[in-house]
């Protein structure tokens, strides 16, 4: 009994303490209400100043810019750093903030920590949706304690929710023109390959294959999300539709012989501890691309299809695959099945002109490349 | 004649006090080892603060939700299991006359791992939120595996040969049946299978560690009133009769007990096996194979192999958690290995 008043005060002045910092922002008129990728309404007074960000850098990067990492107080680190360590390496040159920042884990290895989360007290998560799907109890937790979670989405490849995850990190972090710029650009570029292959007579066969292993391995295909949805996108009849029980997985290496596909792409990236996999991204020169890829040509069978036959084998960045950029990916996707219709397209010039105007590091490397020099 | 009574008595006495205080002094330990575990975790609390907001004196709620929401039910869960585990595991041994007896043996935890797989495999078909139907369905399907092992029992005698035969078959049929479910689940359930199989505390909730304490607190009971049936069953099942103790009954009153019990315990915290076979060797160790000793040591022991598991875990890569069933085996087997080669009578 004695201790409620005692608890009264030090809450009353903690809540004065918290709320100092924020009256500068109380000027600003409300902030709108945001709708994020699945749907859900976030309400924020004024833009989060202490964010905890669990996927999606590059495109928070592309919103917030760099200097809306200072609003970062924790992130899911390994994702990045490990997952693709010579982009993060690339990013710690403009955002040397990325070294020390607090790592809060990730759902993907059972790793995520909500005491960490909550040790770091933030204003506003951002979580992918497969992080969201499965931290069910953890949401309810961090809005009990009033900490609204904005479920971002740029895996499934749906255009829609590619902009609203776009346009909501623009308005919680105070970039909503620079998010509608960048969401705006997104549905032209969609718009212009759907009008591209408005009225083709066939669907042209494909087959994509995740080179992590090398061409020893059969790699995940994808059906639904990622790759999948871009293959749909770019008017292409993906091989693996149906075929596998999930969005992923590894499919028969007898079908692909028999569906015969037309053009074959092998999904690169620059991974530690994969000394057989397809090499692409900012390290990669076109030479050891080509090397890397070239054992895929001569698998078991593989020389007599009709893509190979024909030159339409090619290694493609994996992070190609989820990405808000990844309309340059479905540009090329499109331009090796239907090439009479994107000759002025240049895709890895698209993905270059996204890095200049919108991301602090420079564009190099290789990402998207045909095995054969012949034709780009 | 009572002379040599009184000497016989009092050595029974010092040996009876001796016992009281190993499972006294273990008993500390395990407070200890509580206090750590609420104590550590990635958000480097200082002590004052912990202490504050247990007191419920903080006024911080971000601090309380840390200390009480998530820190308290873990440490509370890894007592309430690793007590629940060891006592199953004490009992499986002795109705079992079997030294590598556990709730594994006898596919309870198969049984367990199934139903949870099943649970996340469905999703969202389900009717019920997931954080419960999937510790309701672990729960289900160990109950369904101990009905199979029990009705074999039942029909051809409940002798221990029998019991570890049936509960082998039924161990061998939920894994083949789990690995028909992680062969057709999607990735994402596939990861989530993989993850609750490793075992976890950090699905912990209050309510949860309430329903273990309370099938903790009705199962005890009955296996403390038939402690000294349950020792005379170690004699061997022909002098355990002669004194009157009608073995097949009990054999099965307490196999059905402690199957329960390990289905609460593992259905909230995945499969943590390793304690429910080692505490129970280390209480026997120390205190001998007199059930009335026996029963609350393994318990005893069981919840301080798990709550120093739950420290270790925290401690081993700071800021992640490490999976807990790894932790329990890399610090049970080097310490049951110390006690088996400097006692040498490991049994």
């Amino acid at each position: 009994m004695t201790q409620r008043p005692l608890r009264a005060t030090r809450r009353s002045i903690l809540a004065a303490a918290l709320a100092t910092p924020f009256i500068g922002h109380r000027a600003f008129a409300a902030l709108p209400p945001i709708t994020d990728a699945i749907g859900r309404t976030i309400t924020l007074k004024a833009p989060a100043e202490r964010i905890v960000l669990g996927f999606n850098y590059e495109e928070y990067t592309a919103v917030a810019e760099p200097a809306g990492w200072d609003r970062i107080v924790g992130f899911g680190k390994t994702l990045w750093s490990d997952w693709r360590p010579f982009v993060f390496k690339r990013y710690l040159v403009p955002i040397p903030r990325l070294a020390d920042l607090p790592d809060v884990g990730n759902t993907d290895d059972n790793s995520f920590s909500l005491e960490k989360v909550l040790s770091l007290r933030p204003d506003l998560v951002i979580m992918a949706a497969w992080s969201f799907s499965s931290l069910t109890q953890q949401v309810q937790q961090l809005e009990a304690l009033g900490i609204p979670v904005m479920v971002i989405d740029y895996n499934a490849e749906i255009p829609e929710r590619h902009i609203a995850s776009t346009i909501a990190m623009g308005i919680a972090t105070g970039n909503e023109d620079r998010a509608r710029t960048l969401a705006a650009l997104y549905g032209d570029k969609l718009a212009d390959i759907r009008r591209r292959i408005a009225g083709a007579s066939t669907k042209p066969k494909v087959y994509l294959e995740l080179g992590q292993g090398g061409a020893g391995v059969v790699g995940n295909t994808y059906w639904k999300g990622m790759w999948g949805r871009l293959f749909d996108m770019a008017g292409a009849d993906n091989i693996a539709a149906g075929k596998i029980p999930g969005a992923w997985g590894p499919l028969n290496p007898e079908y692909v012989l028999a569906a015969d596909p037309d053009a074959i792409f092998i999904a690169g990236s620059s991974w530690a501890n994969h000394p057989a996999a397809v090499v692409t991204g900012f390290d990669a020169g076109i030479a050891a691309t080509r090397a890397s890829l070239a054992p895929y040509a001569k698998r078991q069978g593989w020389p007599e299809l009709k893509a190979i036959r024909a030159g339409q084998l090619f290694a493609i960045e994996h992070g190609l695959s989820r990405a808000l950029f990844d309309y340059t990916a479905t540009y090329y996707i499109a331009k090796q099945v239907f090439p009479d219709r994107f000759t002025d397209i240049d895709p890895v010039d698209e993905l270059r002109r996204y890095h200049e105007r919108f991301l602090p590091v420079k564009f190099e490397g290789t990402w998207m490349a045909r095995l054969t020099p012949s034709a780009t | 004649m009572s002379a040599e009574a009184g000497t016989a008595i009092a050595a029974w006495r010092r040996a009876n006090a001796r016992r009281t205080i190993l499972v006294g002094v273990t008993g500390i330990l395990l407070v200890a080892s509580f206090a750590v575990d609420v104590a550590t975790g990635p958000a480097m609390l200082s002590i004052q603060a912990v202490l504050r907001s247990l007191l419920g004196i903080g006024g911080d709620p971000m601090l309380d939700a840390i200390v009480r929401t998530l820190r308290l039910p873990i440490a509370l869960m890894a007592v309430v299991v690793g007590a629940a585990l060891g006592i199953s595991g004490a009992v499986m041994q002795t109705i079992l006359n079997n030294p590598l007896a556990s709730s594994y043996t006898l596919g309870i935890s198969a049984g367990a791992g199934f139903g949870a797989a099943l649970a996340i495999t469905i999703g969202a078909a389900l009717p019920v939120p997931e954080a419960w139907a999937i510790p309701l369905a672990a729960f289900a399907f160990a109950a369904i595996a101990c009905a199979l092992v029990g009705s074999v029992g039942r029909m051809r005698g409940a002798t221990p040969e029998l019991l570890v035969l049936a509960g082998i078959a039924c161990l061998f049929l939920f894994q083949a049946l789990l690995s028909l479910l992680q062969f057709l689940a999607s990735p994402e359930a596939l990861q989530q299978i993989v993850f609750w199989l490793f075992g976890s505390l950090l699905r912990a909730s209050m309510g949860k560690v309430g329903i273990v304490a309370l099938v903790l607190c009705i199962a005890v009971p009955p296996l403390l009133a038939d402690a000294w049936r349950l020792t005379a069953l170690k004699l061997g099942d022909d002098r355990a009769k002669a004194l009157g103790v009608r073995v097949d009954r009990l054999r099965l009153r307490a196999f059905v007990i402690v199957s329960l019990l390990t289905g609460a315990a593992v259905a909230f915290v995945g499969t943590i096996g390793f304690i429910g076979l080692v505490a129970p060797h280390i209480a026997r160790m120390l205190v001998g194979e007199d059930q009335r000793h026996l029963l609350p040591a393994s318990a005893v022991f069981g919840a301080l192999l798990l709550s120093a598991a739950s420290v270790v875990s925290k401690l081993i890569m700071p800021g992640t958690v490490f999976p807990i069933g790894i932790i329990t085996a890399l610090i049970g087997v080097p310490f049951f290995g110390w006690l088996i080669l400097s006692t040498g009578r490991v049994r």
